[in-house]
């Protein structure tokens, strides 16, 4: 269990800066989850937290104590690799066994924590069997097991869910949560899947080219997302953007889009001024069907996806993109104009040329 | 099967035979094609092994039954005689120890210094890496009789002619270049570099995951270079008849090779032969032993 601290941390591969400049700080016993789309650098980072990239600039700590100039083995920590990295020569239990071994665990400890590791991995069967011998699910449960066997100061995941099934996937998902909670060690995590990152996650932390965008709770990140690219980044689907200009006098402003229409905004403090040009975000569950007064929306119906518990009406509204997640199941055939009320209390606005959130609203 | 298809297939013979299962397959198929195959395949034994079974035969002969004409083609009288004797005019055994302890040195000294020097060129980048390539990949350009008169003055002036050490670091030295070559390749190509990263977290040293992770999964290709580097010192001639061609240290091949210059393989012929034959035995025992560690496939499900 351990507090990390990144201070302007820099790493660049010859001349391509894979991180600018990064300062980050994870609570002891803290779950943070890294989301970003690849190539972002989140490998990277972890890989820099491990000690298997060195760093070009700038002070990684782990438990106050600066590791910079630290050898993995130094640093006490278990890493799952985005590649699984199993040793081909050694069965199922030697892999999760072998760091173990080289503390000098005793055989009867190595075996017990490897059975123990096995059982909440359900790899129970398979311990005697090589890795050339598993499947793709089963080799990325080792690649967990060699981590969750040993007691380090970090766990790093690096996408560790990535090749399980669906149902396999959210069991996993839950143990991971269960352990964190069992074991209170500090997780750094990285992930594409914006829903692992949403139900696990202490602290969400979403990069983009290196860079931090935003640092929060999942629903903080959710409902106050700081700029556009968190805003789209999360939520599933994402969120809903209507670029326009604002209209209107103070107490009454509406936006006015690309065909021409305007839609009202409710009265209260948005931080907007006329003549502002803003993109509106509102997310797909925000919108009901049908005309209810309030903020209205004529949306051109391309398809609709049922999902059983609610519907996905996709479609657009001057020539934007939209989807709407509807309860239950709306007569609305496709084709056909459907209109929808936003919800006044869900939106978000974001200035259009630096990308950020404005004001309190939402 | 069912008659269907035992009817059916003669009729598909001539393109079946090309498929799984070959001639095997094929009951009718294309005898005459079956048939040459066979006597060239027995042709070309026969030219192969001759030698070597006439060898085998006459060290189970007699000086004169070796000698009749027309000769012989199975001994007449069978003896193993000369097995006994041969030790009375040639020192085979200690000829064999000599080989098997210059040939197994080599092997074990280049196959460490080719790993260790393999693994920093496949994993490491530093200044002039590719100079170091080239240079190892030029060595092997220059034909090795040219070598002779600059390495005889080396290993003389450094006082290692007519001794094992000498001869044993010219040996290992020839065999690096490919040692080296070939061990690189398997190592860019078979070991992950995530393998050694998952070890330096799992807490070992480079050396370590160096030791406990890499080599292991290379097997085969350590097993490739060490039966190259023992092969080439056990069968080497020239080397050591440059550099070690001194009474009771002489390997097999010089041995053998001054035995019949003397004149023994006249009038000794058939101690000669039987020493022959059995200097023939350690390599194949050596190659036996290794072989099993030729399969590959030792990487697979390591990584995705
Ligand atoms: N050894 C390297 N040399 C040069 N560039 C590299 C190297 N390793 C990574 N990069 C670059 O650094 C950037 C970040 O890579 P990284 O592996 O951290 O991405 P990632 O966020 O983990 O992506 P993914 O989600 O696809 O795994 C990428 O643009 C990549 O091309
Ligand atoms: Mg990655």
């Amino acid at each position: 269990m351990a507090h990390i601290s990144l201070r302007q941390v820099t790493k660049k591969y010859g001349r391509f800066v894979a991180v600018p400049d990064l300062s980050l700080e994870v609570a002891e016993g803290e779950f943070l989850i890294l989301v970003g789309p690849s190539g972002c650098g989140k490998s990277t980072l972890l890989r820099m937290l491990a000690g298997l990239e060195s760093v070009t600039h700038g002070e990684i700590a782990i438990g106050g104590e600066v590791v910079n100039d630290q050898m993995p083995r130094q640093r006490d920590i278990a890493m799952v690799f985005q590649s699984y990295a199993l040793y081909p020569h050694m069965t199922v239990a030697q892999n999760m066994g072998f760091s173990l071994k080289l503390d000098r665990c005793s055989k009867a400890e190595i075996e017990e924590r490897v059975a123990a590791a096995a059982e909440i991995l359900a790899l129970t069967p398979l311990l005697d069997r090589k890795p050339a011998q598993l499947s793709g699910g089963q080799r990325q449960r080792v690649a967990m097991g060699r981590a969750i066997v040993r007691d380090p100061k970090v766990f790093l995941f690096d996408e560790p869910l990535s090749n399980l099934d669906a149902k396999l996937r959210v069991q996993m998902r839950a143990e991971i949560k269960s352990l964190h909670y069992r074991l209170k060690t500090t997780i750094v995590y990285v992930t594409h899947d914006q829903v692992e990152a949403m139900t696990m996650a202490d602290r969400i932390v979403v990069m983009n080219a290196g860079n931090i965008e935003q640092v929060g709770t999942p629903l903080e990140l959710y409902d106050r997302p700081m700029n556009r690219f968190v805003a789209e980044f999360l939520g599933s689907p994402s969120m809903n953007m209507l670029p326009g200009e604002i209209t209107g006098a103070a107490g009454a402003l509406s936006l006015r889009l690309a065909d021409g229409s305007s839609i009202a905004l409710p009265g209260r403090d948005l931080g907007l001024a006329p003549g502002d040009r803003v993109t509106m975000g509102v997310r797909p569950e925000h919108m009901t069907i049908g005309d209810t007064g309030g903020m209205g929306l004529d949306i051109v119906v391309d398809v609709t996806e049922p999902t059983g518990s609610d519907t996905l009406l996709i479609g657009r509204a001057a020539d934007c993109a939209i989807t709407c997640e509807l309860d239950g199941r709306p007569d609305v055939r496709m084709g056909e104009t459907a209109r929808v009320t936003i919800d006044p209390a869900h939106l978000h606005f974001f200035d259009e040329d630096s990308g950020r959130r404005i004001g309190a609203a939402g | 099967m069912t008659t269907t298809t035992t009817e059916h297939m003669p009729r598909a013979t001539g393109r079946r035979s090309g498929r799984k299962g070959g001639f095997a397959r094929s009951r009718n198929a294309d005898r005459l094609t079956r048939a040459i195959v066979i006597v060239v395949t027995v042709l070309a034994l026969v030219y192969i092994l001759l030698p070597v079974y006439w060898m085998v035969k006459s060290s189970f002969q007699t000086n004169a039954d070796i000698r009749a004409l027309p000769p012989h083609w199975y001994p007449h009288e069978f003896t193993i005689q000369a097995y006994l004797d041969m030790t009375y005019v040639i020192p085979i055994w200690r000829y064999i120890l000599n080989s098997i302890y210059v040939a197994a040195a080599a092997a074990i000294l280049s196959t460490l210094i080719g790993c260790s020097a393999a693994y920093v060129l496949a994993r490491f980048r530093f200044p002039g890496m590719t100079l170091c390539l080239v240079a190892i990949l030029a060595t092997q350009l220059i034909p090795p009789i040219t070598r002779a008169f600059p390495l005889y003055s080396a290993i003389q002036s450094a006082g290692l002619l007519n001794s094992y050490t000498g001869i044993i670091i010219a040996y290992a030295g020839f065999s690096l270049p490919f040692c080296v070559m070939l061990l690189r390749g398997y190592f860019m190509n078979n070991c992950p570099p995530d393998l050694e990263e998952a070890a330096l977290v799992d807490g070992c040293s480079y050396f370590s995951a160096f030791w406990r992770i890499i080599l292991p999964i290379s097997l085969p290709g350590l097993a490739a270079v060490t039966i190259f580097t023992f092969l080439n010192a056990w069968n080497d001639f020239l080397w050591a008849s440059l550099l070690l061609n001194q009474g009771d240290m002489k390997t097999v091949q010089v041995g053998i090779g001054d035995f019949s210059g003397e004149g023994g393989n006249v009038r000794y012929i058939s101690m000669f032969m039987a020493a022959c034959v059995t200097a023939t035995i350690p390599a194949l025992i050596m190659f036996l032993f290794v072989q099993r560690w030729l399969v590959s496939g030792l990487t697979a499900g390591s990584v995705k």
